[in-house]
């Protein structure tokens, strides 16, 4: 296994986007825009990642369980925040022509168990939705005005509960219709369909990176408070209190900073302590606004 | 605006669903069975649901009117509660609901004749006495009026009841159902105020508070009577002189005879809802004052709440009569 350059590997990446694609063909465009490299080739999934451009993809084979299990194999192996985006796209079958067009799924339906899954914030400025049936085999029927895939329900079963459910998204690029037979399918065409979409993609991740960043700054730690903790023995309970009164003290004194050599001789408890009696000290002129 | 509309397959004829249906062509609509499903399940992120919420259609099943918690409401009556729907356009800090649901979807109940089946029947029940129900508990009662139609439904229901009170809680200036029709004297449109720097702070998304006392005027004037609800209170350095200014803003050109209560109260939250409101908006002022925790409620304190009460209740004084002011503690 080859490392990811520059990163320790026993440090959390910073990764935005986690893709977990079914086929090699769908993945290759991907690959090759953001420019990542094999990172993990010996598993069953080969993982590709980059962490300059935040980008990190997992080939997981046709089949939602192996889409689930891929995607938890990424999430593991790269230590994935819980503030990146998951993002599974590939082809799939459409009642309708023309093929190349993508959609995102606003509903996903396992076919077999019938459970719905309803990933994603809609994009509706820059992508048409459809209901998505995952199928356990190839669909050639099209009986209802939707797509067809063989592991998206896999994937929202699973990846919602790495970050949430609106930082998990579905997009498919219909590669067969009924006018259209799957049979026709290569993957040269595979390559062809995605490729032609990456201008769109590109959109759609500056808006999903928004969100990214969002919750990135809401769920991340402070440098000043892993110090405290690097410094200090919290015990879990103290540990819980210190976040709480850092936060607090945080936003009352935006401008200050929270100094480790004013606590040398201090114990947790008293830190705790003095954070909650400036605060207490500042409440009598609070400003809310 | 919105672009995505998951409905209840049993209530898709509903001439409910089929009104909005018009209203939203170019939504997408989606088929669903049931509105759990999707709404408030585990791994959903309220605050970023928030920035694109979808409209779910649904059909409420039971539990249509339920007994208002005690110290909501006048003691005077018995007091009722129904929610049509559950969540609210705006996005207010201090609001309950962040911390009841994790999703920000609405939720619309369309079969409102199920609702006012039901309120018939407590009004047979308690034969004789005076009711209120109130509308805004889980949602804001006329934010999301010209796409629910509800309060127009609501209000010819209630004519047939004029011993009846219905009183419409909201911070919304979509008035115009109300202004299209005639005063309903057993009908107390009721507006949540804070004084205009804190509501700017806090009430994202919401009319400005110049906008709501417009309204509030606009409402009395075609004779709509009036509840003033204060609630919650919020602290700050200079609160004394911000609600005072609010007070006089409100009532300057307002005929106090066309206000039919006013009623305040602190602001509290259950522990478990502070919390998740807290972790959605760490960075926000609201949530950095050193609260006080009583069983299992986080407040400003007994000293910070029993100063505003004293000020609140002196300076309303000034405007109207005694028996008209009340303390709201939920």
């Amino acid at each position: 296994m080859s490392k990811v350059t520059g990163v320790d590997n026993n440090s959390k990446l910073q990764f935005k986007f986690c893709w977990v694609i079914a086929l090699r063909a769908e993945a290759a465009p991907l690959i090759d825009a953001f420019n990542m490299k094999i990172v993990e080739n010996k598993s069953l999934f080969p993982i590709y990642a980059n962490e300059e451009t935040g980008h990190a993809l997992v080939i997981s084979g046709m089949g939602s369980i192996k889409s689930a299990a891929a995607a938890t194999f990424l999430k593991n192996h790269l230590k994935i925040n819980d503030y990146s985006a998951w993002i599974n796209l590939g082809i799939a079958g459409f009642f309708k022509d023309p093929i190349g067009d993508m959609y995102q799924a606003n509903k996903v339906v396992s076919k077999e168990s019938g459970t719905a899954f309803f990933p994603g914030l809609r994009l509706s400025k820059l992508v048409p939705a459809a209901i998505l049936f995952t199928v356990s085999k190839p669909e050639n029927g099209y009986k209802e005005n939707a797509l067809y895939d063989m592991e998206a329900a896999g994937f929202c079963e699973m990846a919602p509960s790495f970050s949430c459910n609106e930082l998990t998204y579905v997009f498919k690029i219909v590669s067969d219709t009924p006018n259209s037979s799957s049979s026709l399918i290569t993957k040269h065409l595979v390559r062809e369909l995605i490729e032609k979409q990456l201008s769109k993609i590109s959109d759609i991740l500056s808006e999903i990176e928004i969100l990214v960043e969002e919750e990135k700054k809401r769920l991340s730690i402070p440098n000043e408070v892993l110090e405290f903790e690097k410094r200090f023995k919290f015990t879990e309970t103290n540990k819980y209190k210190f976040r709480e009164i850092y936060r607090k003290w945080r936003v009352t004194f935006p401008s200050r900073n929270l100094d480790l050599a004013e606590f040398l001789n201090s114990k947790p408890k008293e830190i705790i302590l003095k954070l909650e009696k400036e605060i207490l000290a500042n409440a009598k002129n609070w400003n809310a606004l | 605006m919105i672009e995505t509309i998951f409905f209840e397959q049993q209530i898709a004829e509903h001439p409910t669903t089929q009104r909005i249906r018009s209203a939203l062509p170019r939504a997408s609509w989606v088929p669903i069975d049931r509105y759990q499903e999707l709404f408030n399940k585990r791994h959903q992120n309220f605050k970023l649901q928030k920035k694109n919420p979808a409209l779910i259609l649904a059909k409420k099943h039971d539990n249509f009117v339920l007994p208002v918690p005690s110290g909501f409401g006048m003691d005077s009556h018995k007091s009722f509660y129904f929610s049509h729907m559950y969540n609210c356009l705006y996005d207010c800090k201090y609001c309950f609901l962040q911390g009841m649901y994790s999703s920000a979807n609405f939720v619309l109940f369309v079969n409102y004749e199920d609702f006012f089946t039901s309120i018939s029947e407590k009004i047979d029940k308690y034969n004789g006495k005076t009711l209120t129900f109130f509308s805004g508990y889980d949602c804001d009662s006329l934010a999301f009026d010209k796409l629910s139609g509800f309060a127009d439904e609501a209000l010819n229901f209630f004519s047939d009841f004029p011993n009846t009170e219905l009183e419409l809680r909201t911070k919304s200036i979509a008035i115009g159902s109300l202004l299209q029709r005639r005063a309903l004297s057993n009908c107390i449109v009721a507006f949540s105020l804070s004084p205009a720097e804190i509501a700017k702070s806090l009430d994202s998304k919401a009319p400005s508070i110049s906008r709501r006392i417009s309204a509030i005027k606009q409402l009395a004037g075609a004779g709509w009577k009036i509840g003033l609800r204060f609630d919650p209170l919020i602290y700050t350095s200079d609160w004394q002189k911000l609600y005072s200014s609010l007070f006089s803003e409100i009532m300057e050109g307002l005929d106090p005879s066309m206000v039919h209560s006013i009623s305040y109260g602190p602001l509290r939250f259950p522990k478990k809802m502070y919390k998740k409101a807290a972790n959605l908006y760490p960075d926000h002022k609201l949530f950095a004052f050193p609260m006080e925790e009583a069983n299992g409620v986080i407040s400003y304190g007994t000293t910070i709440e029993t100063q505003m009460h004293d000020f609140l209740k002196s300076e309303l004084n000034n405007y109207t009569s005694e028996n008209k002011i009340f303390q709201c503690i939920t």
